[in-house]
């Protein structure tokens, strides 16, 4: 601020001090000017007052002698009296007009002159002294009327600088007898004149006072010889000057500006030592010239000292606003600062800067105040602000927790493991925030059977997840008990029903699998019924009866469905977070592509289903976005003695069982599992498990005896139209088909046992088949679909 | 599923629930064993409305009955045979047709017939 101030007073006050002296300047000047004038006036009138009343006697004196005409010898008297009147007139004469021819007229002309205190005599109309030809005469005759002459040194005379007044006188002329000229009648008869000794002139102008500078002349008009009488000219001045100025080129200068009418002017640089002023003027008397030249330093001396007075009153004024500035300006522009420097001392953490606490009226005071508001209002935000911001992580801690147990509530890792090997389970849940209402829940409840189930609360979120919470233990307590799925979800559901103040509701899927057969006995609420993906590469949606959602309605009702999973069969249980993913376009997911989805999966392993259900909707590259919680269970039975495969046409079983009677019993599960899952007549199935039972039982008990025991294995074919059987042992070689069928008809105490088996097989079976192939026994058994077409095999 | 037995006396009866088949029939023998040698009897009786599933094996435990049975002049009769049950029954002729009965009321009144005959006749 104050470099501002300073920045635009200083130039202010150049330009003020700058004007003031070239005002005083141009005053100085003026002043000079007039005092030149004033001088000039001053020695016109000195001039004047000496020379016009000389003047008017020597033209008396003309004009007696021309009324008069007295005598030659009355002249002198005459001259004398003209000295005698006029101190100032150093010498006069009445020179008389000769005429060569009239001796009356002959040259006259008696001089009289002052020499100290007498007056001497001296007759100028000798023979050396041509007086008529001298221009003090000649001039004055020719022009007939009273002349001056120029100022001229008389050297033979007074010694001295004089002028010369002459005043021509007549005598008439009567009768026109003498013509000097056409029509004149005045002759001229002489010239008076009256000598004016300069002296006076020298001494007057020396006696002038000057100011304290400057140095002047007055002169004649310039000559060779000019009349040149210094003014004011001390001996200290002249010697001054006369050293350090071309004299006459300072004369020639004056004359330069009289010539132009200036009056007042610098000399031409050169020809003085230093810069001067030249003031002239043109007297009227005697055509002289007043000349002045004042040293420009000098004369700009006075207006220097002013300049340089108002210089220092400046600096001083400056200086005095200067501090004025500063202590105005320290007095706020510090607080101000020290204002700045506590507000940016403060950071977001800290804002305790310090104000000072002293009020003040000012601007900086109301600033002060304005900080202090601001201060305590921003500590406010700022520490409301942290407190929301903990809040913020706290829940969000707390989330964090919650989705942890809740992802504890699933079950974990070991829990799939800790399942019979038969099954393989796998699963995936994405909350579509940090907690979610998705649950799936999957665990033995003892002797074979693995309970399941997938639930999605109605909302997300917080009440979601509690509701979940709920869930979830009430699943883990009634699936342990056995309880029937149906009668599982009726019991929750009158358990949720029972203070649902939120209206929540949950949908909800659960069922029993049977690890050692493949049933599976399923009840839903409101969920969308499992697919089951078959080996074939065949999506079903497993048969099962819908009831309504739980919570909802206290006196809702369920079905059991119950049916079966084959080897190498797939559940796959999700929820609608799967189904109802978006596209952009707003199309869903859906059941559709779901089941594409499941169909085309290269790998039939649950994990390898659920990662890819997850990775194709749970990418953005799928084009569909997750926009609710999203689960997916898939529950495999892969029995260890049954591998499975798709084949032309159908699916391939071969189960290789123990070689026992639990062993052929398994068999019979898995054949039951399968046929039952591909929908084959009961009573076909019954036929299968039969001719399973009596073509294994033969095996094994004909290997009984064994040492080592027997390797078998049993094969299932099923085509649309077919299945086949085909048993193979490592026994010794056995063809069954060659046995002869038992006779019926003989007597009971006759008849054997056993052969019987064969017999049924035979009876039951569209065609029987033997081959001993490469140490195995090979028995092929074919059965129609449908047991109307069967024919039976006839025996041998 | 398995097999259960239960006996009932006058006429001998042993009803028979669940599967009859190569895993079971031991179980069956062993009753069979403990309830003919009890006593001679006249009449054994196969109540097979509750058998699901009878294999060859099961039905050696018939034979084994009429064997030890019908030398001494008695009778085994099977009492209401289910159509899965039957059909083996009937595939293997185990059983003469006489002695299949569609219900315990049917076998009662033969039994009273021949109780009739044997009374009016011999």
């Amino acid at each position: 601020m104050l470099c501002w101030i300073l920045a635009v007073t200083i130039p202010i006050y150049a330009g003020a001090l700058l004007m003031s002296y070239r005002a005083t300047a141009r005053g100085l000047e003026a002043a000079a000017e007039r005092d030149a004038d004033a001088l000039a006036g001053r020695m016109a009138a000195g001039l004047d007052a000496v020379i016009r009343p000389i003047e008017g006697g020597i033209r008396t004196v003309a004009y007696q002698l021309e009324e008069i005409d007295p005598p030659r010898t009355e002249y002198p008297r005459r001259i004398r009296g003209i000295l005698t009147a006029w101190p100032d007139v150093y010498g006069s004469t009445i020179a008389v007009e000769a005429d060569d021819g009239d001796a009356s007229a002959s040259p006259f002309a008696p001089y009289f002159f002052r020499r100290g205190a007498t007056v001497e005599f001296s007759d100028l109309a000798s023979a050396s002294y041509a007086y008529r030809d001298l221009p003090w005469y000649r001039r004055a005759a020719d022009a007939r009327a009273p002349v001056w002459s120029s100022p001229y040194f008389d050297a033979g005379g007074g010694e001295t600088w004089m002028v010369t007044y002459s005043v021509p006188f007549f005598r008439k002329v009567a009768g026109g007898s003498v013509a000097m000229a056409p029509g004149a009648r005045r002759v001229l008869a002489g010239v008076v004149t009256a000598d004016l000794a300069l002296d006076w002139v020298t001494r007057a102008a020396g006696g002038v006072t000057l100011g304290p500078i400057g140095m002047g002349w007055l002169t004649s008009p310039p000559t060779d010889r000019s009349f040149v009488a210094p003014i004011g000219a001390t001996e200290q001045r002249i010697a001054a000057f006369d050293g350090a100025m071309e004299r006459p080129a300072v004369l020639a200068a004056g004359e330069a500006m009289l010539a132009r009418n200036a009056t007042f002017g610098v000399l031409p640089p050169g020809l003085t030592a230093e810069p001067a002023y030249l003031a002239v003027r043109h007297l009227q008397t005697l055509d002289w010239r007043l000349m002045l030249v004042i040293p420009r330093a000098q004369l700009l001396a006075d207006a220097r000292g002013l300049f340089e007075r108002q210089l220092t009153l400046g600096a001083l004024g400056l200086a005095v606003l200067i501090a004025a500035i500063w202590l105005v300006a320290a007095g706020v522009a510090r607080p101000i600062r020290a204002l700045a420097a506590a507000v940016g001392a403060a950071s977001e953490d800290d804002l305790g800067f310090t104000l000072p606490e002293a009020r003040r009226a000012d601007e900086v005071g109301v600033l002060t105040e304005a900080l202090r508001r601001m201060r305590s209002s921003l500590q406010r935000h700022i520490q409301l602000r942290a407190e929301s911001l903990a809040e913020r992580a706290r829940m969000a801690h707390e989330l964090e927790i919650a989705a942890s147990i809740q992802q504890s509530m699933l079950p974990q890792r070991e829990a799939a493991a800790a399942l019979p090997p038969t099954v393989r389970v796998a699963a995936a849940l994405r909350p579509a925030k940090e907690v979610g209402g998705d649950l799936y829940d999957y665990f033995e409840t003892g002797d074979g059977r693995v309970f399941f189930a997938v639930g999605d609360v109605s909302d997300k979120g917080i009440p979601a997840a509690l509701f979940m919470a709920r869930l979830s233990a009430l699943l883990r307590v009634l699936g342990a008990a056995g309880e029937p799925p149906d009668r599982l979800l009726a019991e929750i559901n009158t358990r949720l029903v029972d203070g649902n103040e939120a209206c929540m509701f949950v949908t909800l899927g659960c069922g029993v699998l049977d690890v050692h057969t493949g049933r599976v006995r399923y009840a839903s609420a409101g969920h969308e019924p499992p697919l089951v993906r078959e080996v074939e590469g065949t999506v079903r949606p497993l048969r099962a009866e819908n009831g309504a959602a739980l919570g909802i309605d206290a006196g809702a009702d369920y079905r059991l469905s119950e049916g079966f999973v084959a080897p190498g069969d797939t559940l796959v249980l999700f929820t609608d977070g799967v189904t109802e993913a978006e596209a952009h376009d707003g199309s869903l997911f859906g059941l559709e592509r779901v089941a594409a989805l499941l169909r085309d999966a290269p790998d039939d392993d649950p994990g390898a289903l659920v990662d890819g259900i997850v990775a194709t909707i749970g990418t953005h590259a799928s084009g569909f976005l997750v926009t609710d919680d999203l689960t997916v269970l898939a529950i495999g039975v892969r029995p260890l003695e049954v591998s499975a495969r798709r084949e032309a046409g159908g699916a391939h079983w071969r189960i290789e069982p123990e070689a026992s009677d639990a062993g052929i019993r398994q068999t019979q599960h898995w054949l039951h599992a399968i046929l039952a899952a591909r929908d084959v007549d009961r009573e076909r199935i019954d036929d299968v498990e039969l001719i399973a039972e009596e073509l294994l039982t033969n095996v094994v008990h004909a290997a009984d005896s064994a040492p080592g025991g027997v390797h078998l294995s049993l094969a299932c074919s099923l085509t649309a139209a077919e299945i086949v059987l085909t048993v193979r042992d490592d026994g010794v070689p056995f063809d069954p088909t060659a046995a002869a069928c038992p006779p019926l008809d003989a007597a009971i105490a006759d008849r054997e046992i056993g052969g019987l088996g064969i017999l049924i097989v035979k009876r039951l079976a569209d065609g029987c088949r033997y081959a001993r192939v490469d140490g195995w026994n090979v028995l092929e058994v074919r059965l129609s679909r449908r047991p109307e077409t069967k024919r039976g095999v006839p025996c041998h | 599923m398995s097999l259960t037995i239960e006996e009932h006396s006058n006429p001998t009866t042993l009803v028979l629930t669940g599967r009859l088949d190569t895993h079971t029939a031991p179980e069956l023998d062993a009753a069979l064993n403990r309830v003919l040698a009890n006593a001679r009897h006249a009449r054994l009786v196969f109540d097979l409305s509750q058998l699901e599933y009878l294999s060859s094996a099961g039905i050696r435990c018939f034979v084994r009955a009429r064997k030890a049975i019908e030398p001494g002049g008695g009778q085994v009769a099977v009492v209401n045979p289910q159509p899965p049950v039957r059909k083996v029954l009937e595939i293997v002729q185990a059983i003469p047709p006489g002695g299949i009965f569609e219900s315990v009321e049917e076998l009662d009144a033969y039994l009273d017939e021949m109780q009739r005959q044997v009374r009016d006749g011999a």
